[in-house]
């Protein structure tokens, strides 16, 4: 070998070297405290662990009793409930909103900035902010009700389980739809616009261009907005702990909700680990379905 | 200060070494003689714990530092605390997670400290049962809390009651809820926590003791969620909602409603423990009464309440922990606390130390006196737990109304957890 | 189905315009705008209204913060309920966003340094398998962290960082990291190849060469990573919740969660919404600052 190529070879072994002690750091971090528990989790799904004492192994049985856990169940139907309603209604909010302030006049811009405002807003002081307006005599919310005539402000909101959850859907819908507005709102802007323009000479009315010209091409973003609200929903927990605290009679109890209850409330580790091993194959094929909606809309 | 007392008791620990001319294993050296005791406390006592460390501190060399964790999460965080080895020399626990601390063996045996204590029987007869797993001792009776009726007096008269003379069984107290509902559409005649187990095991269970039943057998084994005295209770809060004697807030109170109310001074009538007679005193806003809670027909009972002080077994300082504990039973510290509002657990002392204080604690100590408590390894789960079968079942039934559903869901789920401990 | 309509196309129909229809325009095409900013305005109000509440209701006195029925405004401005924050109500709220802070800034300083280091690792030092394991850092997207916060409990708890807030912070470092690196592996792949082959060429260090000349021009994916960052550890409470026991100790949402609770007592409204705005104004105040980048890293990160 002459001696150029050789140099040549040797610095392409040291760029090999400094990646590998590049990328380690972060690789390590994610190693140490996502993988190793993901394997403990699975690990500890097979056996009776309580929180303190002793452990031993039970095969599936975690698996088995999840099955037939009336509470596990009750929870996951909710949570579904939840997500149905909640998609459905970011979705179409989200999107009437994204056309409503797409076109570049005057204001639009602004009134962007302040819906996209809630999303900066952590969930929890939303929850708790939420809370508040929503409490029967002293809540601003139920006060501005009964000055309008829509209601009592002595209305207890979270006693029935459908007015809780509905003003949970409100503080979520506060706080996520900015974000769906905008990703549409992008989608929308990568139209082309002579696409758009060409429909409407053509003569196809605003109706008739939306459904058969921009929701086709808006079909990634679509995809990417459903699957957003989808698992943002499927793993809701904080809105619920804070303004619910699963009540009224356990009626708004979620799947998180229950993994965190029998981890560590009823100290389960081990059948809460096997929980939650259901729910990361829940969110897995959520994210699998994702990526392949994706990709098959990339051509 | 602080090192100087760890260099003080190395020398000395050094000293004792040579003494005892290298023998033994020379482990535990960070143990008796240092610094100090870590105590951990429930946020609820913040009031009062700290005035005992500064009383213990100011005598004894070695020092109590006290730290407050939130009463939510306190079962969690010291029994992670305490099987990890970072929990504290010393903690005060509510006495109802006494039997599941003592099983899973986290708390010292302190059977021979208690057995020597003089005035052993004259400690609160809930808190030593409590403390006892298999026939050892894994703490000492702390501070006491026993469940009452507190009444508004004022909405008494106005309603046309006698305010000296509370109802003394369910008929009486539905009528006057209903009386004293009358007086106005925002007055309301008894509130509950509809949401809190604590306050639910704390507030309803009584009723139930007074009218004969349970809701654990003796053994802890069995639950009794479908008895008749359990139908009766639950009947007899289903009538006061029915009425609209209770206000709609009751369904989902997680606790924080129910006092506030009462100390509004538009609410008739609500179960809550001692220390609210120390809230109301100082809002000199409601004047108020305190009764038993009464039974079906008649008879009173009480749900002994409060913590028990334990030595964990990783404790770092145990010689000067186990004194401690033994310190925070005697008269100094029980008076320390009488003092704060808390009822103190010495039987043996109350007449003197508590009682005079104002006339009304002479109901609470004759409640805390003859209160119990359900003995469970699993009393989180099936009682605390605002999730829990107990609350669930008190919650459907009270203000859905299906009382017989509701009582024979909550018996199998409540079954099934006490079968899946053992 | 441009040819199916293409009928219609006819300028021939066109009425011709007089004045009088002229007017008629004008108020048919100025109607449909005084509609859009009704419905803009509407809109702006409706999400506005909640922030609204929480500044008049942390702004108000004590007594007026209780008040059944609510009044609409402060009547008395009053900051009390903010004074209070330091501990009166039993929690030490002001604590609770110092340990916030700290958690927030040591996990933002973690990830940038990390996800930049491994980034630059990622995009242009590629070694065997290297896409393999970059592909499976992504692949933690698919898993939510609530999956393994049992198990991560008792590791940390085995490694002594339980309770505590390195501990913490080197959760939510790990859970932000994927994000970081994707973004940054893009930021870095997508400077020209040719201006590092120069510093190279140059007789610069792969480090002084990444440092020198190809960070600036990833100092906007840097932003991004940092702010993003910082905007999921101020505001997460799940993990919070579990992983630390200590009040002491406790961050600001789990802070507010042990207000809200009410300890043995009633809620002080007041003081909780003053609680809410210490959380959610800096954010606000932020992401007016540097709109540009917050938006930009969400789009490119939901994206791509």
């Amino acid at each position: 070998m002459s001696a150029p190529h050789r140099r040549t070879l040797s610095r392409a072994g040291r760029r090999r070297l400094a990646g590998i002690a590049m990328t380690s750091p972060a690789l390590a971090m994610i190693t140490l405290f996502f993988f190793v528990p993901l394997v403990m989790m699975l690990w500890m799904s097979l056996h009776d662990w309580p929180l303190l004492g002793e452990h031993h192994f039970t095969g599936l049985k975690n698996y088995r009793e999840a099955l037939h856990d009336t509470e596990f169940r009750t929870a996951v139907i909710f949570t579904v409930k939840y997500t149905l309603i909640t998609t459905p209604v970011l979705f179409v909010l989200g999107l009437a909103m994204a056309l409503l302030v797409r076109h570049k006049r005057r204001g639009a811009r602004f009134f962007q900035a302040v819906y996209f405002l809630p999303v900066v807003v952590g969930l929890a002081s939303a929850a708790f902010l939420w809370l508040f307006m929503f409490q029967s005599d002293i809540g601003p919310a139920g006060d501005l009700a009964d000055h309008l005539g829509l209601g009592s402000r002595t209305t207890n909101w979270f006693a029935g389980s459908t007015s809780a959850m509905l003003v949970v859907i409100g503080m979520v819908t506060w706080k996520i739809v900015g974000l769906q507005m905008l990703l549409l709102l992008t989608g929308l802007r990568s139209i082309p616009t002579d696409a758009e323009e060409a429909a409407r000479i053509d003569g196809a009315s605003r109706l008739q261009t939306f459904r058969y010209v921009i929701l086709p091409l808006l079909r990634p973003t679509l995809a990417l907005v459903l699957v957003f609200s989808v698992a943002g929903s499927l793993l809701a927990f904080d809105q619920f702990y804070v303004m619910t605290g699963g009540g009224p009679s356990n009626s708004t109890i979620t799947a998180v909700y229950e993994i965190y209850r029998a981890s560590f409330i009823k100290f389960q580790l081990g059948y809460g680990s096997a929980l939650s091993a259901l729910l990361m194959i829940v969110l897995a094929a959520v994210s699998a379905i994702q990526m392949l909606l994706l990709r098959s809309s990339d051509h | 200060m602080r090192t100087r007392t760890t260099a003080a008791s190395a020398l000395l620990m050094s000293v004792a070494l040579l003494a005892t001319a290298c023998g033994g294993s020379g482990s535990n050296t960070s143990g008796s003689g240092s610094g100090t005791i870590t105590l951990w406390a429930r946020d609820s006592q913040k009031g009062f714990i700290n005035i005992l460390a500064d009383a213990w501190n100011k005598d004894h060399d070695t020092k109590v530092k006290a730290t407050v964790v939130p009463v939510a999460n306190f079962v969690q965080k010291f029994g992670t605390a305490a099987a990890g080895g970072s929990g504290p020399d010393v903690a005060s626990i509510d006495l109802v997670y006494l039997p599941y601390f003592a099983s899973t063996g986290v708390l010292d045996d302190i059977t021979d400290l208690a057995n020597k204590l003089p005035y052993k029987d004259g400690l609160s007869a809930a808190h030593r049962k409590l403390a006892t797993y298999n026939g050892r001792t894994y703490a000492l009776p702390f501070t006491a809390e026993a469940s009452v009726l507190f009444y508004n007096k004022d909405l008494f008269r106005k309603a046309g009651l006698d305010p000296d003379k509370p109802p003394a069984n369910y008929a009486e107290i539905i009528s006057a809820a209903k009386k004293i509902r009358a007086l106005g559409k925002d007055i309301h005649g008894y509130a509950i926590a509809g949401q809190c187990g604590g306050c639910e095991i704390f507030e309803f269970t009584p009723h139930i003791w007074a009218s004969g039943g349970d809701v654990l057998s003796a053994d802890g084994k069995k639950a009794l969620f479908d008895t008749p005295e359990v139908t009766d209770a639950l009947t007899f809060y289903r009538k006061l909602y029915t009425d609209g004697s209770m206000p709609t807030q009751s369904k989902t109170d997680t606790g924080t409603n129910q006092p506030a109310a009462f100390q509004s001074g538009k609410l008739g009538m609500t179960p809550l423990g001692a220390f609210f007679v120390q809230v109301l005193k100082k809002d000199k806003k409601v004047d108020f009464g305190v009764a038993p809670l009464p039974g079906r027909n008649g008879g009173s009972a009480s749900f002994a309440g409060g913590d028990e002080i334990a030595v964990t077994k990783n404790a770092k300082n145990k010689a000067q922990a186990h004194e401690f504990v033994r310190w925070a039973t005697g008269e100094q510290a029980q008076t320390i606390l009488a003092e704060n509002s808390i009822v103190p657990v010495r039987t043996d002392l109350i007449d003197k130390i508590y009682t005079p204080l104002d006339p009304r604690y002479k109901v609470l100590a004759a409640a805390m006196e003859k209160g119990r408590t359900p003995y469970s390894t699993v009393e989180n789960a099936l009682f605390n737990d605002n999730n829990g079968p107990w609350v669930n079942m008190i919650n459907r039934a009270v203000f859905d109304g299906d009382i017989a559903k509701a009582q024979q869901e909550g018996q199998k789920a409540a079954q099934s957890i006490i079968d899946d401990a053992s | 189905m441009s040819t199916r309509t293409a009928r219609t196309r006819d300028p021939g129909t066109r009425p011709v315009e007089t004045d009088s229809r002229n007017l008629v325009t004008a108020i048919r095409q100025s109607l449909p705008r005084a509609a859009w900013w009704a419905v803009c305005v509407c809109l702006a109000v409706l999400f506005l209204y909640p922030l609204y509440v929480m500044l008049s209701q942390s702004l108000k006195a004590p007594g007026e913060a209780a008040a059944a029925p609510p009044t609409l405004y402060p009547h008395e401005l009053s900051l009390n309920n903010f004074r209070a924050l330091d501990g009166d109500t039993g929690i030490d709220i002001v604590a609770g966003a110092g340990n916030s802070l700290l958690v927030s800034l040591g996990a933002t300083l973690a990830t940038v340094v990390l996800s930049t280091v491994a980034g630059y690792g990622f995009a242009r030092l590629r070694f065997p398998g290297s896409d393999i394991l970059f592909f499976a850092t992504l692949a933690t997207f698919m898993i939510p962290f609530q999956a393994v916060i049992t198990p991560l409990y008792l590791l940390l708890n085995n490694l002594g960082l339980q309770n505590s807030l390195l501990g913490l912070a080197a959760v939510y470092t790990t859970f932000q990291l994927p994000f970081g690196l994707f973004l940054m592996r893009n930021s870095f792949a997508a400077v020209p190849r040719s201006l590092e082959e120069a510093a190279l060429i140059d007789g610069c260090g792969i480090l002084k060469a990444m440092v020198r000349v190809v960070l600036p021009v990833a100092v906007p994916g840097l932003i991004t990573t940092a702010l993003l960052t910082f905007f999921a550890c101020w505001n997460e409470f799940f993990a919070a919740l579990i992983l630390i026991s200590d009040q002491e100790k406790f961050t600001l949402p789990v802070s507010l969660s042990v207000l809200a609770s009410g300890n043995l007592g009633s809620v002080d409204w007041g003081v909780l919404q003053a609680g809410v705005a210490v959380t959610i104004v800096p954010c606000v105040v932020i992401y007016l600052l540097l709109q540009k980048y917050y938006v930009g890293g969400l789009l490119s990160g939901a994206v791509k």
